[in-house]
């Protein structure tokens, strides 16, 4: 075994060194600088954006557009824009945005900032996921200290704009985390994803022009602008990993993307618990398709993990070591879903409960062999059929837990034959 | 696949098939309108589309995944399938999904036959269930007040309800409560639903979850014979089928009517059929004997009415006098105004019952000035003195729409109007600052540039901006204190602003009462003086046909002089109302939905009447009375069949086509006599005179009819009367308590509801509730009088008071 150095961190760095969550250290740090110098148009809006395109930012929300694109998208004349800020991380596991806005609130604040400077917003919205208690208080006293500097509110760096910060708490639901449904929310209704078109940067909150973006994918902003574009990609470009489950050291971790999943898990992570073998992983949250040994060696990006019929999600991998049984980790992640529906579209309100129905009757010795195939085709009565992309990552889970861990089905089945 | 906006329209294939369609079609009009079916939930034509259901699937060339057709802008050269395998095997997973919580209660179901789910499992739908868990469970129907019921075992969650709220009605009277699985439509802790269109949700649920309570378990739909013809309730004439079983109407359906009601109704219409099939009905003429109404043919009832309408009009003509005309139809009006004005020749008639004497009521043509149609595409509302939705709500419909994209609603009333929240203007005045307000507001106009009083610049604002403005006059500000300057100041500003003034007055078919002859004719009284004529001895017959005078009449004490002063009194009736119980003689009559005919509604539109049922008993149309009367006093009316009656109604009044509108008479620019503004009447002696009462008018009343249909009855509750919160600490009046309300002129016991509805200072009460006699309380020539309000705390803690 070979020591592994874990690279130097450029993003998470803010979180992890102390005092960050101060206006002054975070200062001399070098922080703010970015946001000043788009304030005092040193940094064109096309500059910020162009810088974005060369970086190859892509959202870290789990649907990872192109950030440069989505922020050109904004339609620059329009009388009223917003920028909102998706922290809701509501996906299993992802662990990122949370440490981000305890370690390092000024620089969300900065990415909010320059993001709000850019396209022409005067208000910004922080979604926070509402159990983000602590998150939200650090993030209140850090727009205290900013607002006292004159960074947010009027005049923002003594320049003739103004960029207002809202911090706004969700009422408990995943599907507030997707960005229509939290818009919805953020209005004060129910969180139901929207039709798109439009999309919120056409149409957005109370139907205006809507930048949105993930905590994450903001942090990285200043980040790109300071160092430019080229030196930022040379770190990988960065992502941040949250890495839990089965493994010796649960955390996040700032890993060049394309890292390899042993790597993340076996050098990153500290390895499985001794004595203990590699079953699966979910590569990007519950809602990416879990993997086997077979893929251990796969990138983790953006395309390698498609190809797998996976994602990268919002990056979150959750380690399954051969201590579990796949048919309850698939039941109870099933489950989830089935809590977190939001009920708008017949396949997922309806295949949730019922999947989840027939995997409890399983696991509780009352399958019947035909349970497999009634499992398979109510994944695909769900495949590309559901609204939204919550009830359309049940499927792809389901699916492979019956093509990987069929045994396990099986002696489910086999007890409950038996027992009769 | 992108659209050129230059091109004017899109081509795409279908299923084999070109079909060409305007930019902006969907892929399921585009293939509806090709007619090739695919099948919907929660679509519906006259909401934005959703895409929550997911049964409409297409596959389409180089899309990956399915499509919603419903959400899916066809394109030009989109290659669409609705048969590929895949859409199929899509669909049946669909339907599967809905099935697997959905009891199989369709045979007691009342939408059994005519389920669109029923009807899609059978054409789309998987053989068989594989669903061998427990269906979810529901505590059985809920009640939603006195008309909805929800099974939420059979909703399907389409939310086509909880929209129809959102985006027609604008009431938000159903939601969406809990998620996932366990969603549910619901109000608010079940509480009874707040709508005056609930109706409609019933008739667009896809299943039978939401039902009506009325009509629960009545029949199965292809038991039914629909009848189409024209609600008679608010005077907008919204067309409907009445569905018909045993000679009973037994439910009242939308009738598709684009330029009228489209497909709604409000729920007066849909549940306001039942007094048709009362057993109070009058089923035989009754004669006044010894003081008693009594049992008599026909031939000795209309022989002694002719006997003495023939001596009236020996003595002098003028001394016959005739009122009523709302409950007639067009037919009925005509036949009427031949037999007074010719036969008899007296120019006495009056439709205008429930006028007062002095009131801008009196002095224009009542009606809505443009069509609905061009109502929807205006851009400012201004309603002064009337409530919308308490008196015409399919007008609403038509305005929210309009203000859904931008139009201005302002609202000027004595009262705060449900629809308030959808206004960007609301003003609040006691009911004798009415006509001072709307002049402020005129001056203002008039002004321009000099900046409005503080509180009418986002009034000012919107109408000055304004390219589409409709002044809408209701019958409480043409009625109120200074009706007439009301009136005056609405035509200062339509006039300024380029608009269109409406005089939103009348109900059933007054218009047609007032095209057809029914208003005074040459040295003619109206109403109120016919009856203050009658009340001097003037008279010896007042000749009442589709009106009941007693509670109509706005001075309780004006009818009951007149009903003294008068020789003889004649009434069509269906019920033994407060009129006809002071009649001598009682003529039993049809009622509009068994009559065939036209009547015309506020647009002045006529529309057609189909006899629904036959009478009950000997009763008898109004017009074939009229005839028999005529022919006894020599005159011989023959019109034969329905539509030799039509033809005589357009020679009489040339411009009535079947469906057309024939405009009103114009509002005059010049417009007179009137109570001084801001007058009162002296309240009861001794009592504070600082609280004024007004009445006012709600859509869900207890009269002679609407106290005869369960769902309007019960939708109307009980008696009461609107006082401020800041009146009723001020008396010690509890939320709920019984008061009694007194004037100079009368008392009345009734229910008080504490609510910043009404302005302080003022109390309001609900008309049109036959059981408290409101207009015993006021004396002409005054519409609104001090008032004294006294709680009753022995029969707020359940004693007798
Ligand atoms: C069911 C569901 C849940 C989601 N939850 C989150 C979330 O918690 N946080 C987040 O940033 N994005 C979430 N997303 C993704 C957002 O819809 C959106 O793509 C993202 O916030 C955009 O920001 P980005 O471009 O910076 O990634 C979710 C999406 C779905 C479908
Ligand atoms: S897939 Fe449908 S029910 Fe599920 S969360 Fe999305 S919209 Fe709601
Ligand atoms: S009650 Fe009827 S209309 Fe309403 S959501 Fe359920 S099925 Fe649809
Ligand atoms: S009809 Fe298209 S999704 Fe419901």
């Amino acid at each position: 075994m070979t020591t592994f150095a874990m690279p130097e961190s450029i993003v998470l760095r803010w979180a992890q060194t102390p005092g960050m969550t101060e206006l002054e250290p975070y200062r001399r740090a070098g922080g703010y600088e970015a946001a000043r110098r788009v304030a005092a148009g040193e940094l064109a809006p096309e500059a910020v954006i162009e810088a974005l395109v060369a970086s190859g930012l892509r959202g870290k929300g789990g649907a990872g557009f192109p950030t440069g694109q989505k922020w050109k998208f904004i339609p620059r004349q329009a009388p009223v824009t917003y920028v909102v800020v998706n922290g809701d991380e509501g996906e299993p596991c992802t662990f990122k945005d949370r440490t981000l806005l305890e370690g390092a609130p000024h620089l969300l604040i900065e990415g909010v900032l320059i993001a709000a400077l850019t396209v022409g917003a005067r208000k910004a919205y922080v979604y926070l996921r509402r159990e983000f208690y602590r998150a939200r208080r650090t993030l209140e006293a850090a727009l205290e200290q900013a607002r006292a500097a004159g960074l947010v509110g009027r005049g923002v760096f003594g320049s003739a704009r103004d960029v207002e910060i809202v911090v706004h708490s969700g009422a408990g639901a995943y599907i507030a985390g997707e960005e229509t449904a939290l818009l919805e929310s953020l209005e004060g209704r129910r969180a139901l994803p929207r039709l798109r078109p439009p999309f919120p940067a056409q149409a957005g909150l109370y139907q205006r022009p809507t930048l949105l973006n993930n905590v994450e994918t903001l942090c990285h902003v200043p980040v790109i602008l300071t160092l430019g574009p080229e030196r930022y990609k040379d770190y990988g470009p960065p992502a941040l990993f949250s890495v839990s489950g089965h493994v010796v050291r649960p955390g996040v971790y700032e890993a060049p993307l394309g890292v390899k999943l042993r790597s993340l898990i076996f050098d990153y992570a500290g390895g499985l618990r001794p004595g203990r073998r590699f079953k699966a992983a979910f590569p990007g949250g519950s809602s990416s398709m879990p993997l086997v040994a077979d893929h251990l060696d796969v990138p983790m990006d953006y395309d390698s993990l498609r190809v797998l019929g996976s994602m990268l999600g919002s990056a979150a991998v959750i380690v399954i070591d051969d201590s579990a049984d796949m048919v309850e980790i698939i039941a109870r992640t099933v489950e989830f879903y089935r809590e977190e529906s939001c009920g708008k579209c017949t396949p997922c309100r309806e295949g949730t409960i019922w999947a989840t129905q027939v995997l409890e009757r399983i696991l509780h010795g009352r399958g019947r062999p035909e349970d497999l195939a009634l499992l398979e085709g109510i994944a695909r009565g769900m495949t590309g059929t559901c609204f939204c992309p919550l009830g359309e990552s049940v499927p792809p889970s389901l699916v492979a837990s019956l093509r990987h861990f069929r045994d396990e089905y099986e002696r489910y089945i086999a007890g409950a034959t038996r027992g009769h | 696949m992108a659209t050129d906006p230059a091109v004017r329209t899109v081509t795409l294939t279908i299923d084999g098939r070109a079909v060409t369609v305007p930019p902006g079609t969907t892929v399921y009009q585009a293939a509806r309108a090709a007619g090739i079916e695919i099948p919907i939930f929660c679509y519906h034509d006259r909401m934005p589309p959703l895409g929550a259901c997911r049964m409409c699937l297409v596959k389409v060339d180089r899309m990956g995944k399915l499509q919603t057709s419903c959400t899916l802008p066809a394109a030009d050269g989109m290659v669409v399938s609705t048969t590929d395998p895949e859409v199929v095997a899509g669909q049946e997973a669909i339907l599967e999904f809905l099935l697997i919580n959905h009891p199989l209660d369709c045979p007691i179901c009342d939408k059994g036959g005519e389920c669109p789910l029923q009807d899609q499992t059978f054409r789309w739908g998987p053989g068989r269930s594989r669903f061998v868990e427990a269906k979810r469970d529901f505590a059985k129907p809920v009640s939603l007040g006195p008309v909805l019921t929800l099974d939420r075992e059979r909703c399907i969650l389409c939310w086509r309800c909880v929209r129809f709220g959102e985006i027609i009605a604008g009431d938000d009277a159903l939601k969406g409560f809990e998620r996932g699985f366990t969603s549910e439509i619901n109000t608010p802790f079940t509480l009874p639903v707040e709508s005056k269109f609930i109706g409609n949700t019933i008739a667009i649920c896809p299943v039978g979850a939401l039902t009506s309570r009325t009509y629960r378990f009545r029949a199965r739909p292809w038991d039914n014979e629909p009848v189409p013809s024209t609600c008679t309730h608010c005077g907008l004439g919204c067309a409907v089928w009445f569905d018909v079983r045993g000679g009973e109407i037994v439910r009242t359906r939308a009738r598709e009517a684009p330029a009228v009601n489209d497909i709604w109704l409000c729920d007066l219409g849909f549940f306001g059929h039942d007094y048709v099939a009362s057993g109070e009905r009058l089923t035989a003429p009754l004669v006044r004997r010894d003081g008693r109404l009594t049992q008599a043919s026909w031939e000795e009832a209309l022989d002694l009415v002719a006997s003495r309408l023939r001596a009236a009009r020996d003595r002098a003509p003028g001394r016959v006098a005739f009122l009523g005309g709302r409950r007639l139809s067009n037919e009925d009006a005509l036949v009427a105004a031949r037999l007074f004005g010719e036969v008899i020749g007296t120019p006495h008639r009056d439709h205008r019952v429930d006028a007062p004497p002095g009131g801008a009521s009196l002095e224009v043509a009542w009606g809505l000035r443009a069509p609905l149609e061009e109502i929807a595409r205006g851009d400012v509302f201004l309603l002064v003195g009337c409530d919308v939705t308490e008196e015409y709500p399919i007008l609403w419909l038509r305005m929210k729409a309009a203000v859904d994209r931008g139009a201005a609603l302002l609202l000027l009333h004595a009262r705060r109007l449900e629809v308030r929240r959808h206004a960007r203007w609301e003003r609040l005045v006691r009911a004798d600052r009415l006509a001072a307000e709307t002049g402020a507001l005129a001056d203002a106009l008039e002004r321009g540039a000099a900046g409005p009083p503080p509180g009418l610049e986002a009034a000012v604002a919107a109408i000055a901006a304004g390219r589409r403005v409709h002044v809408v006059v209701g019958r409480f500000a043409l009625d109120g204190p200074g009706g007439s300057a009301v009136l005056a100041a609405a035509v200062r500003i339509a006039e300024h602003s380029g608009g269109v003034l409406h005089v939103a007055r009348g109900k059933g078919n007054d218009i047609g009462a007032q095209r057809f002859g029914l208003l005074p004719g040459a040295g003619g009284w109206p109403a109120p003086e016919i009856l203050r004529r009658a009340a001097a001895g003037d008279l010896d017959v007042l000749y009442v046909a589709g009106s009941d005078p007693a509670t109509a009449v706005t001075d309780r004490s004006a009818w009951d002089a007149a009903r003294r002063g008068v020789g003889f009194l004649v009434v069509h009736e269906a019920f033994l109302s407060a009129t006809a119980e002071a009649a001598d003689v009682v003529l039993p009559s049809l009622v509009l939905p068994e009559k065939d005919g036209t009547v015309t509604n506020l647009e002045g539109r006529t529309l057609p009447l189909r006899a629904a049922v036959r009478g009950p008993g000997a009763a008898r149309g109004d017009r074939e009375i009229f005839s028999l009367i005529a022919a006894r006093l020599g005159a011989l009316f023959t019109y034969g069949t329905g539509d030799e009656l039509f033809e005589a109604l357009r020679a009489a009044t040339p411009g009535v086509e079947a469906g057309a509108i024939l405009p009103v008479a114009p509002v005059p620019a010049r417009l007179a006599g009137d109570v001084p503004a801001g007058a009162v009447a002296a309240g009861a002696g001794g009592g504070s005179a600082e609280l004024i009462l007004a009445t006012i008018d709600h859509l869900f009343t207890q009269g002679a009819t609407t106290g005869r249909c369960r769902g309007i009855t019960a939708l109307a509750g009980a008696p009461h009367c609107l006082i401020h919160p800041d009146d009723a600490a001020r008396l010690g009046v509890e939320p709920g308590a019984l008061v009694e309300l007194a004037t100079g002129h009368g008392a009345v016991v009734l229910q008080a509801r504490v609510t910043d509805v009404t302005a302080p200072g003022q109390v309001l009460l609900p008309r049109g509730f036959d059981a408290v006699s409101a207009y015993a309380l006021v004396r002409w020539p005054h519409a609104v009088v001090a008032v004294t309000v006294r709680p009753l705390v022995a029969a707020a803690a359940g004693g007798a008071p």
